[in-house]
Parts: C-alpha cells; structure tokens; sequence
C-alpha cells in the first residue's frame, strides 16, 4: 500500500533536500521527540538561526516528517512501499535510506503512542466496601438489616470518577455468581478457538 | 494452604515469589525498611532514599526495591486487617519460607505498631459525608406580610458537611420552627442513647 502525499505536504519535504543529511537527522529525531512529549515551537527557532531560513520552513519540514512517520506507522505499510512512496519526492538516495531508516526505527514506538489516542471507556481503578448493619431507624427500633457500601474508582483519560453503590448481601453474592459466570466463559471451547486464532 | 494474615486464603503468588527477595537482605536492613513502610501506612510518607540505601548491599536493582517495599506493605497492612498477632504472624512467614531471623525482626516492627496501624487504616474506611460543624441561630418572628403579630421563635440551622470524595466542605442551612425543632431534638435524642448502648 502506498502512501499518497499532497501537493502541500511535498512542497513542505522538498526542504529536507537543501540541507544535508546530519540535519535531515536531526529533523528526524525531534520529529520523533515531539510525538513522545509534544511540540516545542523554541527549537524552530533554534534551527531556523542556524540554517539561516525562516522559522515556518523549518516548521512545516519538521511537521511533514512527522506525518509522513505517524501515516506510514498508523497503515503499518512494509518497507518496499515506503521506499516507493518517498521516491515519489525525488530524493538522493542517501537521504531515502535515512528516512527509511529513521522510519522502521521508530515504528514501533509511534504505534504505541497511536494506540493511546483510541477513545476509551471508563476503566476500573479501584474499589472500597464497608459493611453495615442498620440496627434502627426513626420508624422502627430493632432491626437487623445487613448492608454492603461500595465505592467505586473510575479511571477515563486521567479524570478520575467515583459512584457509590448499596446493596444487601443476597444481592451481592447474586453478582459475585454472575462475575464468576462471565469469568468462566473464558473457558469455553468457542472463547479458547477465538484466542487461540488471534494469537 | 490458607494463611491467617490473607484472611483464611491462599497467599498470593507475587508475595511467595518476592520472599525470597526479603531474605537477601539482613534482618536487622529489613526491621530498619519495615520501620519506613509502617510510616508510609500511617500516611507519614516514605523516605525512597532510605531504602536505597538500605538495600544498596545487597545490590537490588530498582525493580527489587519496589517489589521489597510492595511485599512488605502488604504483608503488614494484610495482618493489622485480620487482627494477626505477631507470634502467628512469624510462625506463618517463616513457613512461606522466610529465615527466622527475618520473620522476627519483621514481627517486632509490626507488634509495635500495630495498635496506630490498625487506627489509621479504621481512619481511613469508607466514609460518605461526614458532619464538620453545627451552627445556629434563634430568631424571634414579630411579624410578617400575612399577619400582623406573629410572636413566634424560629431556630436557624447551619451543617457544614464535608464531602467524603474531594474532602471540600459544603454548608447546608435550614429554618426550623419551635414544634419541628422539638420533635428533631427528641428524635435525635434517642438515637443517641441506642448510640450509647451499643458503644
């Protein structure tokens, strides 16, 4: 599968051939620095002193490696079709082995990051109970009504979300069978087929 | 085989793997760790540094230190839950295997803490809202738009609860008049003499 670059986006590399290879290096790593940790408009300025070109040129060099890494990582296409698609730019070919090179080094790690941008579900974080036993109450005296209280600790993107729950003991040993239930399904011969071909 | 300090269960294998572990370093380096790991039970915080240099003999790697300090938390806080005394808690570590010289430094530290252990972690229970402060105030209607000569007392009621979750504290105002007022004094009265006889 190849990767189809804009008009726009070729312009924006067609920079990375005025300068030589050590920069194009250069370029490539805090491309890759700025997908860990997030951009640093700074450094632009750094290296556009440096080259003696306009901060935006840099800028926009930078910012088309880093979507030529993260397209080419995101549809995890093999090297041939990398090579093939950045041939298309007209590149010496020191520098397609570079950015190659730069690309099935990082692949990896860029599709984790990748796979954090997924939206997500509410996940369990932790959970508090406490037992109770109502003993009386404004309306009537001497009782024994047992009660579990859990709180629940809900994770979703880093905000963290709580929800407390009551229940009476039958109820609760009614869900721990269910969760045993669904626990157990694991173990059925159509789950093990199914885990046995994704693996 | 079911332990008293796992609450009549199985231990966990991670523990049984990281005992091991404990019995590299010296008894007296592992009271010393024990010490700090009860501070950070209580809620004191821990001293990392310490511990690293505590464990810097027997040339732990970071992975270790955590897992030292993972084991020895839970092994602690596990027997101040079910109310172990120190003696079966010795016993019950030397048969997962740790060196007797170990189980009885480490039981030393716990014996001696395990009273404000066992109060921090009830400190610590599940808790809903909790009740901050009472404040009130007694008014004297003389009249109003209905009626021209009221003449009657009126007590201005004000709780601040403290939210259990992100522990801000909410005030909560209400006017009650002189019968309502009577009737909620008894009430509560009462509750709090069933209060009395169960403590």
């Amino acid at each position: 599968m190849l990767l189809v670059l804009s008009e726009e986006h070729k312009e924006h590399l067609g920079f990375l051939t005025q300068v030589d290879s050590a920069v194009v290096g250069e370029f490539g790593r805090i491309a890759v620095e700025f997908l860990r940790k997030g951009t640093n408009p700074k450094i632009y300025e750094g290296a556009a002193r440096k080259l003696n070109v306009s901060s935006d040129i840099i800028q926009h060099g930078v910012e088309g490696l880093t979507y030529l890494l993260t397209e080419g990582s995101k549809l995890m296409i093999s090297e041939i079709d990398f090579q093939d698609s950045v041939l298309v730019l007209g590149f010496s070919e020191e520098l397609n082995k570079l950015l190659l090179q730069l690309y099935l080094d990082n692949r990896k790690e860029i599709r984790s990051i990748l796979s954090e941008l997924a939206p997500k579900l509410p996940s369990y974080h932790s959970l508090e109970w406490r037992l109770d036993v109502q003993l009386a109450s404004r309306s009537l005296r001497q009782q024994i009504k047992p009660a579990v209280t859990v709180k629940l600790h809900l994770d979703q993107n880093e905000d963290q979300t709580t929800k407390i729950l009551q229940t009476d003991p039958a109820t609760l040993l009614h869900l721990i069978q269910q969760l045993e239930q669904a626990l157990g399904e694991m173990k059925t011969n159509h789950c093990r087929r199914i885990v046995r071909n994704i693996k | 085989m079911r332990f008293r300090f796992c609450g009549d269960l199985d231990c966990p294998d991670w523990v049984l793997a990281e005992i091991s572990t404990l019995a590299k370093i010296s008894s007296v380096k592992l009271k010393l760790i024990c010490g700090q790991v009860l501070k950070d039970l209580q809620g004191e915080g821990i001293d990392y540094e310490k511990i690293l240099k505590l464990t810097s003999d027997a040339k732990f790697e970071s992975g270790d230190v955590k897992a030292t300090i993972a084991v020895l938390s839970f092994i602690l806080s596990s027997a101040a839950k079910h109310s172990v005394d120190s003696d079966s808690l010795s016993s019950e570590l030397q048969q997962l295997g740790l060196p007797k010289e170990h189980a009885t430094g480490l039981c030393r530290s716990y014996e001696e803490k395990q009273s404000p252990l066992q109060d921090s972690l009830r400190a610590r229970s599940l808790r809903l809202n909790r009740l901050d402060s009472v404040s009130w105030r007694v008014d004297h209607t003389l009249s109003s738009s209905e009626l021209q000569q009221v003449n009657e007392p009126l007590v201005h009621l004000k709780f601040t609860v403290r939210d259990g979750d992100r522990g801000v504290t909410e005030p909560f105002a209400m006017t009650v008049s002189a019968e309502k007022f009577r009737v909620l004094l008894a009430e509560l009265r009462q509750a709090h003499a069933m209060m009395k006889t169960l403590s």
